[in-house]
């Protein structure tokens, strides 16, 4: 398995340790699918899944996957609370218009919210932009800032503020070091290359 | 929906019908159910007629059966081509046939005309036993669930166990959708394109215009006219104006712009069709009134308006309670008539009530008629929906 493709595998060893068998689980920025197909054979989840390309919807289909093509705010609003056991937001928040509004009201849908995301507070992203003056470029941001998606990207020291400030309940963390595998056991905020979180409203 | 997705300039088809991926030379046939009939409304008939093509074969499980439901002016001639010097194959040729996203090789496709329609089955066109004459508007009220009860009973004769998939455009959504409620344990997928719940204010008063249309040509007569005549004027009305809504302002612009056509004297002023828009919509009110029934138009437009599950059922998602199937529901951006919106709608409603449920959408300009669009992406999702395996295969390579 090459490094990339251990990391893009690492949400489903996490999610996958966290996920309630038989639970009802909604992944937005599904993708093609990958994360909800692997829940649905390791933990018989019924998945869900939204995001806005109809490649990625066709790609899902044909998996046997349910996925919605559109806005997941919308899709959410759609929904009465709680109706979802989790919600999973994996590599998918940096990108999002409005990323608190979209976490508060998956807090409001589902009983549990996952959210994963690349820490940029990790040292060698930090030593990237003080030593190169550059946009942080790695294993999985490839492109030059004029061929990549608009990103807004956050710290695992960010997060933890919005959790406090809007005080949401943090069920669960994984730090991860840098080969997204291992266990961070201190500083996570400059150590770790990869965190998730278990959400819960307060 | 359109009877010629086609540009009227654009050359005539070439006959494909002894192309490898297509169905070829198919028959229509006859169905007849001998007992009563009963209708929602609370009428019944001494028995119908429905008629049918299908293409494939019924496999040994008698499972692989997939149902066309037919729009508003369509037929159970969904496929391959009557005859070697048939101009035009079945209105949803692109998408049936051996290899293609509905796959003659591998499912039986059966596609009959509705129950109150004039495409040989049985409708207020046909002779009613009692007096011998048309049944005109003496034919009980159809609605969409009478039109399913009836093709159940086809598929029945037909020996079908259970439906691999049931699915349609517009009308042929709502069918669909009912097939699903209504005989759930039959029903195994269902896939509604361009269709909605239950038809917006708008869509309503497009139908209303077109029955008036009819209504108010004097030679509708109440309905009692002979077959050869009938309100010809207004049938044809009602069909340009419906026409429009199954496309788009852009489409439109595409297809005609402001191009004019040549008039007799070169005369600017005078009402005669300039624009290449008004000759074609007068094509296509001329062509429809030789191939349809007005009191059709009238029973089947009743039927789309009086469409409504949510209402029948108590809410939509009550409706969808009994629902086994899996569904895949598809709009298109350019759909003014049943728009993405109503599409959302229920896909959502299907998620709420717990079933297996997909949504996808189409950027496309040919508006409602987007259905029938010539769409390697839409035949790619019909594919993949229709042939995906029962238990779910992750595969790792990613």
């Amino acid at each position: 398995m090459s490094r990339l493709l251990q990391k893009r595998t690492v949400d489903m060893q996490v999610i996958g340790e966290w996920v309630e068998p038989n639970s009802r689980v909604l992944d937005l920025g599904c993708g093609r699918g990958e994360l909800m197909g692997y829940l649905v054979q390791a933990k018989h989840v019924s998945a869900t899944g939204v995001d806005l390309d109809f490649a990625r919807i066709s790609a899902c289909v044909r998996s046997g996957l349910s996925a919605y093509q559109g806005d997941m705010t919308a899709f959410m609003r759609a929904f009465p609370d709680r109706h979802f056991d989790r919600i999973i937001c994996s590599r998918t928040v940096h990108e999002l218009d409005d990323p608190a509004g979209v976490i508060l009201e998956a807090l409001r849908v589902g009983s549990t919210v996952t959210v994963g995301f690349v820490n940029h507070g990790f040292w060698k992203n930090r030593l990237d932009v003080l030593f190169r003056g550059r946009k942080v470029r790695n294993d999985v941001y490839t492109t030059p800032w004029h061929e990549s998606r608009p990103a807004n990207p956050l710290t695992i020291a960010d997060f933890e503020d919005f959790c406090r400030e809007r005080s949401i309940r943090v069920a669960r963390r994984a730090h991860l070091l840098g080969d997204w595998r291992t266990r961070c056991p201190l500083l996570p905020n400059l150590l770790a290359g990869y965190a998730l979180y278990d959400l819960a409203r307060a | 929906m359109a009877d010629d997705a086609q540009a009227p300039d654009a050359p005539a088809p070439t006959p494909r019908h002894l192309a490898g991926d297509d169905v070829g030379i198919v028959h229509a046939r006859d169905f007849t159910h001998p007992g009563t009939f009963a209708f929602k409304s609370g009428q019944a008939i001494e028995g119908f007629t429905l008629r049918y093509e299908t293409y494939g074969v019924l496999n040994a499980t008698r499972d692989n059966a997939v149902l066309i439901c037919h729009a508003l002016s369509g037929d159970h001639h969904c496929a391959g081509w009557h005859s070697e010097s048939d101009g035009k194959p079945g209105w949803w040729n692109n998408l049936i046939g051996p290899g293609k996203a509905v796959d003659t090789r591998r499912f039986f496709v059966v596609c009959a005309n509705v129950l109150g329609g004039c495409q040989g089955s049985t409708g207020p066109s046909s002779a009613d036993p009692a007096t011998g004459r048309a049944y005109g508007t003496h034919f009980p009220f159809v609605t969409i669930r009478d039109m399913v009860n009836a093709q159940k009973l086809l598929l029945d004769h037909l020996g079908v166990s259970e439906l691999h998939a049931v699915m349609g455009g517009s009308m042929g959504g709502m069918t669909a959708m009912l097939f699903a409620i209504e005989y759930p344990q039959f029903t195994r997928r269902q896939i509604i394109m361009a269709s909605t719940a239950n038809e917006s204010a708008q869509a309503i008063a497009f139908n209303e215009v077109g029955r008036q249309a009819i209504m108010q040509d004097p030679a509708w007569n109440n309905g009692d006219y002979p077959r050869d005549g009938g309100p010809r004027v207004g049938l044809a009305i009602a069909r340009m104006m419906a026409h429009i809504t199954y496309l788009s302002d852009a489409g439109m612009d595409r297809k005609f712009g402001r191009r004019k056509r040549e008039t007799a004297g070169g005369e600017a002023y005078t009402f005669d069709a300039q624009f290449e828009v008004e000759s074609y919509l007068r094509h296509q009110g001329q062509s429809f009134i030789n191939r349809f029934d007005a009191n059709s138009y009238l029973y089947i437009t009743r039927a789309i308006d009086q469409f409504d599950p949510a209402r029948s059922y108590g809410s939509l998602e009550q409706a969808f309670a009994p629902i086994r199937a899996e569904s895949l529901v598809v709009g298109f951006t350019s759909d003014w008539l049943f728009p993405p919106e109503q599409n959302r709608a229920i896909a959502l409603a299907l998620l709420r009530a717990g079933k297996r449920a997909s949504y996808a959408e189409l950027s496309t300009d040919l508006g409602h008629d987007s259905f029938l669009l010539e769409s390697p992406d839409l035949y790619t999702l019909i594919s993949g929906f229709l042939e995906r395996s029962e238990t779910y295969v992750f595969d790792f390579a990613i």
